[in-house]
């Protein structure tokens, strides 16, 4: 049976002035999923997000949210099944934790018991009754994440939710995150422009550079980008690269070396013999691995911030 | 729409716990009293028609000066709380009409005017009454008071208007303290009721409580100018991007 898309996006635009900071994104969003955003500061995440939630006009392309295509008039019924949290926690600093919990309540419309439950759940609930202006960076955060989680929501919009916090903070906010579709059946839409916390917490990812996908498929298959190579140092590579051939093995050039794919001990032991048969010196013989920073660097370009 | 509408209000209601805002609506019309009754006393030659004297010295300042600049001051309180941090984002995704949205900053404007009007109204008795006034209450104070309520109604959307889009706290309360001082010019000139800022010191008879006004065409004014500003407020939340 084919996964439901929650959110799926075709030919997304956004154009400020001249500059289009979302380019013809095809976004595809299974349910149930954790939803990896990755990209580079500044690659299009934040407008992406916002324009699903309606924040911000594409200036081309559709929405789909739920299978609904996304207009004024069913705005209302989208939105509630919708948690976000974008760029930072929104709260009113006079007034305490659960009364901002209490506004996000009524205007939602959700039974009052889910304030405690979410409180619970982020771990606030022994700051409850202090003034949000008091909080430390993570508990706004926490109830960032807890104003999102309000009415529990079929879908989550998290962007950059660990911004700004401590690694112990960022620990706790990905083990929540990562319980919430297990648990609540919440489908999880996180940006991120760190590869590794993407790699700790989703199962599916998007990479974004310049407003374009560069990559779209399931973490897994990110994993098998990072493929083994092997790396051959000889005092001939082009007789070595001729040799490679005739052994059905194609190689590419790097500075000194032969990169060649990955092949069995016994083939290895092979591939030696022949070389030093023919006389070539070999001076190295490594396992080379390409790692998911590689990858990432390879699809966003090496210019860019991780 | 309704449910929506009373949950928005309610928000909104929230939103204004413990926020000092009030505290101006309670002393200004202080203020004003102390002074207009003191300004009353020291005139007595001249101001000899008793409670219309009186109410003339308490609504000249607080009609034309204080009032405009405090309607401007919550107005710009309720926006100001969307326009810190990055609370439009939640403001905006809330799941209710952005209508409701805007019909819930407006009746929390309007209730403080309501509030606002009976606390003036009050020190205006208590005033009469500590001056030992010896004509009856005046019959026509209710009138005044609903039609303050009417022009205050027509201040408060446009306030609104100018403190969705302009993210200053003050200026906003600048440019409602420079329309009241402005109203007062329009209504010598006798055309306040086509100038919003004077509606409310016209209904409110300010300065010349004997002035009679064409009931009609006020309310007519009054609702033509909320429709006009509300309508503007909701096409500028259409619009507003993040």
């Amino acid at each position: 049976m084919k996964t439901q898309n929650l959110i799926e996006t075709k030919n997304l635009t956004k154009q400020y002035g001249g500059v289009r900071c979302v380019d013809s994104l095809h976004m595809q969003v299974p349910q149930g999923a954790i939803y990896g955003f990755l990209g580079p500061n500044g690659a299009g995440k934040s407008t992406t997000l916002k324009m699903i939630l309606g924040l911000a006009r594409p200036t081309d392309g559709s929405i789909t949210l739920f299978g609904t295509s996304v207009n004024t008039r069913n705005r209302i019924r989208l939105l509630s099944m919708t948690g976000s949290l974008i760029e930072s926690p929104s709260y009113y600093g006079h007034l305490t934790g659960e009364e901002n919990l209490h506004i996000l309540q009524t205007l939602k419309g959700c039974p009052e018991a889910d304030i405690d439950k979410v409180l619970k759940i982020v771990r606030l609930e022994e700051a409850r009754r202090k003034k949000v202006n008091h909080y430390s960076l993570g508990m706004k955060q926490r109830l960032g994440l807890a104003s999102a989680l309000l009415g529990f929501p079929k879908l989550l919009i998290l962007d950059e939710p660990t911004n700004g916090l401590d690694p112990s903070g960022i620990q706790e906010m990905r083990e929540l995150i990562c319980s919430l579709p297990s648990e609540y059946g919440i489908t999880v839409v996180v940006s991120s422009h760190l590869l590794g916390e993407i790699d700790q917490m989703a199962d599916h990812v998007g990479i974004i550079r310049k407003g374009q996908m560069v990559f779209q498929d399931t973490l897994e298959a990110l994993h098998a980008h990072a493929r083994q190579q092997i790396a051959l140092r000889t005092g001939r590579p082009t007789d070595t690269l001729s040799l490679l051939r005739r052994n059905g093995l194609e190689a590419a050039k790097e500075d000194d070396y032969l990169l060649m794919p990955m092949i069995d001990d016994e083939r290895t032991a092979a591939l030696c013999r022949q070389i030093c048969e023919q006389n070539i010196p070999l001076y190295r013989i490594e396992k080379r691995e390409k790692s998911l920073e590689d990858i990432f660097l390879s699809l966003t370009g090496k210019e860019t911030s991780l | 729409m309704h449910s929506s509408l009373i949950r928005t209000i309610k928000a909104e209601g929230l939103k204004l716990k413990r926020s000092p805002v009030w505290l101006t609506f309670l002393i200004l019309p202080l203020i004003s009293a102390f002074f207009g009754t003191g300004n009353y006393l020291g005139n007595q030659g001249i101001l000899q028609n008793e409670w219309f004297s009186l109410w003339s010295q308490h609504s000249l300042f607080l009609c034309f000066f204080f009032m405009p600049a405090l309607i401007g001051t919550v107005c710009s309180y309720l926006w100001r709380l969307e326009h810190l941090r990055t609370n439009w984002n939640a403001f905006l995704t809330a799941p209710v009409p952005l209508l409701c949205l805007y019909l819930g900053k407006l009746f929390q404007a309007v209730k403080v005017v309501i509030l606002g009007n009976i606390w003036i109204f009050i020190l205006y008795f208590l005033c009469g009454k500590l001056c030992r006034l010896e004509t009856d209450f005046p019959p026509q104070a209710p009138e005044w008071f609903l039609c303050g309520i009417l022009g205050g109604i027509v201040i408060c959307c446009l306030q609104l208007a100018l403190s969705m889009v302009i993210r200053s706290f003050a200026v906003p309360i600048g440019i409602g303290l420079v329309g009241g001082i402005g109203g007062m010019l329009i209504v010598n000139k006798g055309a306040g009721l086509f100038y919003p800022y004077s509606l409310y010191s016209v209904g409110m008879r300010a300065n010349n409580p004997q002035m009679t006004i064409d009931l009609k065409l006020f309310a007519v004014s009054c609702v033509c100018y909320a429709v006009l500003f509300c309508g503007l407020s909701v096409i500028g939340l259409r619009r507003h991007e993040q």
